[in-house]
C-alpha cells in the first residue's frame, strides 16, 4: 500500500496544476465572451470593430 | 477617496449632491436595510435609496454638511464595495468581481472533486478495513486541500457573516458561515484525535454550490437592469461640440446646453434630443422604442436621444440639455420605479429575515435534542439544518420574477415607471381607451378651415399655429404642420381640456372649445352659429370668432387586432373620448365596441372611472398621457402612449415607447405571467423549506446533500425567472 505515498502527492500536484491552469484562463479573459467568439468566423469583416448595436454588457 | 470621481455623481435639486453606485456584496434585505439606516443616519444625508434587485444605491446629501468620501467609507465599513455604475472604471470593477468569483468557483469545484475521491477511500475503508496510517494520510490530505477552499473560495461567506454580526443583524451569511466553520473545526479536531468522521468534502461542496448560486444570481441581476437603464448608461461621457468659429471641442455631456451644435460620429449614441442640421442618416431607435430596423431621417428631423447613429456622421442641434432630455426623464422614471419596493417583495424580505432567526434557533434545538438522544449523530443533523434551509430562494422569488417581467417589457418598448405597476396591471378587468392619439394616430390633419371674420385663411392659420406651437396636445401638431408662418405670441397659457390663450399685438386670442373661446366676449355669444359647434376647434378674440377648424384623424392599423387581443384576455374594452360623438360612434362600430362615449371632458372621464370602480371593476386607462393626467392617476392601472415630452409629466404606470396598441395586451399578459411566477416561486420556496427542514432535523439528510438541495432551490427560482424574461409574449 505504500504506493499511496506516491499517488496522493501526485494527485495533489495534478490538482495544483489544474487550479493554476484555470486561474490562468480566468485572468486572461478566456471566459469573458462565450457566445460571440464562435460567430466571429461568419463575420464578413471580422477585423473591423463591430457597430455598438446594443450597449456593452456591464 | 480618489475613486469618487468615477462614480455617477451630480448636483441635483435644491443644492443637494447625488451619487449612484453598485453596492457589491449585497445579497439580502438585511444588507439593504443596514445601508439605508447607517448611511441615512450620517449628518447631512437627505435621502438614501437602495435597490436590492440591482444592488444600486442612490444617496442625496447636503454638500455643506457631508462629504462623498465619508459616505463611501461608511458603505465600505459595512462590508460592501461601492462600485461605479458607468464608464470604464465601472465595467472594469465588475469584470474583476466576476473573475474573482469564477476563480473561487473553480478552486472549490476542483477541490471538491479531488476530495470526493479521498472520501470514497475513507468510506470503503470504514466498510472493509483500512490501514490506520492510510486513513490518517487521506484525512490530512483532505484537510490540506480544505484550507484554501475555506479561506479563499469561502471568504465571501465568512466576511459577510462577520459584517452581519458586527451590524448585530442576522443575514443569510450567518447560518452559512456557522455551518462551514463548524464542519471544518469538527473535522480538524477529528483528524487530530485520529477518530470519527471528517466533513472536508462537504465543506468544499457546500462552498462550490453556494458560489454557483451566487454567481448566477449576480449575472441575472446585472442583466435585469432593464433596457432603459442600459440606455442611460450607454451614453457617452463627453460629446463633440462645434464652437461658433467652426472648431470642434470635447465637452462633458453634463455641460451641454440646448441650442449647441454637435457632431455625432457614425456608430455613436445620440446624446440628447436634437434636430438633424444637415444631411440624412439612418438611426437605430431599438433601445428606446424596441423597433428593430433602423429608420431614415432627413434634414430637419427630430432625433431622440439614445438612438444610435447608423448612417453617416452628422451635425445636429441639441433641443435640450442633458438633464431635460427624453433619456434623463426615462432615467428619472426608472429610478423612481426601482427605488420603491413593491409590497409583495417587502413582505418576502421581512419573512426571510425572521426565517434566519428561526433557523438558528432550530439548529440549536436540533443539536440539543440529538446530543441527549444519540450524540454521534448530533453534529451531522445540526449541520444539515443550517445548510439545507434557504432563505435565498424565499427572498429571491419576488424580485427575480418582477425584474424578469420588467426586462421582457423593456425589450418590447414598454417602460415600467412604478414598482407596483405589474401587480396592478395583472389585476385589471376593464380597459378604457382614449381615442385621440391612442386608438388613432397622433398625426391629426386639418380637414377644413372656415373663416368667420375679416381675417383670411392664411392669417388665421398663422395665428392658430403660433398659439399651438408650444402645446404637446396631439391636435396642436395639425396646426403647426399646416403652415410655416408664425406671429409673435406673449403670455401663452394652456387650459387643459379646453384650449390655449395668448396675446398677439395686444389682442388676447383663444383657440379651443367653443364656450372657452366665447368667454372672451362680454356677452359670451359667437358671431355666427354653426350646426354642431363642438365638432370644431374655434379661434377667436374679444371681437368675435375668426375661424372654425375641422380636424380628422385615422385609426391605427393595429387597433382592431389589439382590441381583439385585449378581449381574448377577458378584458372589457370601452372607449371614452373628448372627441365628437359621431366620430366616436363611427370608430366604435368599426372596432365592434359597444360601450363608447364621446364628448367627455377630463371630469367626465374621471367620473366614468369612479363609476366603474364603484361597480368593483379594476380599470386600466390607456391615454396619450398629456391631457389625461388625473384620469390616468385615478385608474387602477394606467398606460400612456408615446415618449418625448409626454415622458416628463407622465402619470402613467406604463409607457409605450413604440406607440403600438398591441403592446397593451402584451403588457397585461406579461404582468399576469409575472404574478403567476411570483406565486409559484414563493410556493416552491415554502414547500422546499417545509420538506427539507424536518428531514434535516431528523438527521436524514447528509450535509453534502443539504448543500446541493439549498443551492438547487435558489437556482431553480432564478432560472425560472430568467426563462420568463426570455420567453416571447
Amino acid at each position: 500500500m505504500s504506493i499511496a505515498l506516491l499517488l496522493i502527492p501526485l494527485g495533489l500536484l495534478l490538482l495544483a496544476v489544474a487550479v493554476w491552469a484555470f486561474f490562468w484562463a480566468v485572468n486572461n479573459d478566456q471566459f469573458e465572451d462565450l457566445e460571440h467568439v464562435a460567430e466571429r468566423a461568419l463575420d464578413d469583416d471580422s477585423s473591423a470593430p463591430a457597430l455598438p448595436k446594443t450597449p456593452p454588457r456591464p | 477617496m480618489s475613486q469618487a470621481a468615477a462614480h455617477l455623481h451630480w448636483r441635483g435639486a435644491g443644492g443637494l449632491e447625488q451619487v449612484e453606485f453598485f453596492a457589491e456584496g449585497m445579497h439580502c434585505a438585511n444588507c439593504a436595510r443596514s445601508i439605508r439606516s447607517r448611511v441615512g443616519a450620517l449628518p447631512g444625508v437627505q435621502q438614501v435609496d437602495v435597490n436590492l434587485t440591482t444592488a444600486r444605491v442612490s444617496v442625496a446629501w447636503d454638500p455643506a454638511r457631508a462629504r462623498l468620501g465619508t459616505l463611501l467609507d461608511t458603505v465600505e465599513g459595512l462590508g460592501f464595495r461601492a462600485v461605479p455604475l458607468n464608464g470604464a472604471a465601472g465595467s472594469k470593477a465588475q469584470r474583476a468581481e466576476r473573475q474573482r468569483m469564477q476563480k473561487r468557483i473553480g478552486l472549490a469545484g476542483l477541490a471538491a472533486m479531488q476530495m470526493s475521491m479521498y472520501t470514497v477511500g475513507l468510506y470503503v475503508g470504514a466498510w472493509s478495513g483500512i490501514d490506520p496510517w492510510i486513513e490518517q494520510l487521506l484525512r490530512v490530505t483532505a484537510m490540506l486541500i480544505a484550507v484554501p477552499v475555506l479561506l479563499y473560495s469561502g471568504a465571501p461567506f465568512l466576511t459577510g457573516a462577520w459584517h452581519d454580526l458586527r451590524r448585530r443583524s442576522l443575514g443569510m451569511d450567518v447560518p452559512v458561515a456557522a455551518a462551514l466553520l463548524l464542519a471544518f473545526i469538527a473535522s480538524v479536531l477529528n483528524t487530530w484525535r485520529n477518530s470519527g468522521q471528517v466533513y472536508f468534502d462537504s465543506v468544499a461542496m457546500f462552498v462550490f454550490f453556494l458560489l454557483v448560486g451566487r454567481y448566477v444570481e449576480m449575472n441575472v441581476r446585472r442583466s435585469s437592469l432593464d433596457a432603459g437603464e442600459a440606455l442611460v448608461r450607454s451614453l457617452p461621457a463627453s460629446v463633440t461640440r462645434l464652437r461658433g468659429d467652426g472648431q470642434s471641442e470635447r465637452v462633458p455631456l453634463q455641460q451641454l446646453n440646448a441650442g449647441d451644435r454637435l457632431v455625432v460620429p457614425l456608430g455613436a449614441v445620440i446624446p440628447v434630443d436634437c434636430t438633424l442640421e444637415s444631411g440624412a442618416t439612418l438611426i437605430d431607435e431599438s433601445l428606446i422604442t424596441g423597433e428593430a430596423l433602423p429608420v431614415g431621417r432627413a434634414t430637419g428631423a427630430r432625433l431622440p436621444g439614445g438612438a444610435i447613429n447608423m448612417g453617416a456622421a452628422c451635425t445636429v442641434r441639441a433641443s435640450t440639455d442633458a438633464h431635460h432630455s427624453t433619456l434623463a426623464s426615462m432615467a428619472a422614471l426608472i429610478e423612481r420605479s426601482q427605488a420603491e419596493r413593491p409590497p409583495q417583495a417587502q413582505a418576502a424580505d421581512r419573512a426571510a429575515a425572521h426565517f434566519v432567526f428561526w433557523i438558528v434557533l432550530l439548529a440549536i434545538a436540533t443539536a440539543a435534542f440529538w446530543y441527549g438522544f444519540d450524540p454521534a449523530r448530533a453534529f451531522g443533523a445540526t449541520l444539515a439544518v443550517l445548510v439545507v434551509t434557504c432563505p435565498c430562494a424565499l427572498s429571491l422569488a419576488t424580485p427575480a420574477a418582477l425584474a424578469a417581467a420588467t426586462t421582457r417589457l423593456a425589450r418590447r418598448g414598454m417602460l415600467i415607471t412604478r414598482a407596483d405597476a405589474l401587480e396592478r396591471l395583472a389585476a385589471v378587468d376593464t380597459v378604457v381607451l382614449d381615442k385621440t392619439g391612442t386608438l388613432t394616430n397622433a398625426r391629426v390633419q386639418l380637414a377644413e378651415v372656415s373663416c368667420l371674420g375679416a381675417l383670411q385663411r392664411a392669417e388665421v392659420l398663422a395665428l392658430a399655429a403660433s398659439l399651438e406651437q408650444q402645446s404637446a396636445h396631439p391636435l396642436a401638431a395639425a396646426f403647426t404642420a399646416a403652415t410655416h408662418s408664425r406671429v409673435a405670441v406673449d403670455h401663452l397659457r394652456e387650459h387643459t381640456g379646453r384650449g390655449i390663450e395668448g396675446v398677439v399685438d395686444d389682442v388676447t386670442w383663444r383657440i379651443g372649445k367653443a364656450n372657452y373661446v366665447a368667454e372672451l366676449r362680454p356677452g359670451g355669444a359667437h358671431g355666427t352659429k354653426l350646426p354642431d359647434e363642438d365638432e370644431y376647434v374655434w379661434l377667436g378674440s374679444a371681437t368675435g370668432c375668426a375661424a372654425a377648424f375641422a380636424l380628422t384623424d385615422t385609426l391605427r392599423t393595429d387597433a382592431a387586432a389589439a382590441i381583439a387581443r385585449l378581449r381574448a384576455l377577458g378584458l372589457d374594452v370601452r372607449i371614452a373620448s373628448g372627441d365628437r360623438r359621431a366620430t366616436i360612434a363611427r370608430v366604435a362600430s368599426e372596432l365592434g365596441i359597444a360601450a363608447a362615449e364621446g364628448r367627455m371632458d377630463p371630469q367626465a372621464k374621471l367620473a366614468l372611472i369612479h363609476d366603474l370602480q364603484a361597480q368593483g371593476r379594476r380599470v386600466l386607462m390607456v391615454g396619450d398621457g398629456i391631457n389625461d393626467g388625473p384620469v390616468l392617476a385615478s385608474a387602477h392601472a394606467s398606460c400612456a402612449m408615446g415618449g418625448g415630452a409626454a415622458l416628463a409629466h407622465a402619470a402613467a404606470d406604463l409607457l409605450l415607447m413604440n406607440e403600438s396598441l398591441l403592446a397593451v395586451a402584451a403588457a397585461v399578459q406579461t404582468a399576469r405571467g409575472a404574478t403567476r411566477l411570483v406565486r409559484a416561486n414563493l410556493r416552491w420556496a415554502l414547500a422546499y423549506n417545509l420538506c427539507a427542514v424536518p428531514l434535516a432535523a431528523a438527521g436524514l439528510v447528509s450535509p453534502w446533500l443539504a448543500a446541493l438541495g439549498m443551492s438547487a432551490s435558489s437556482l431553480y427560482v432564478v432560472e425560472r425567472a430568467r426563462r420568463f424574461a426570455r420567453a416571447e409574449a
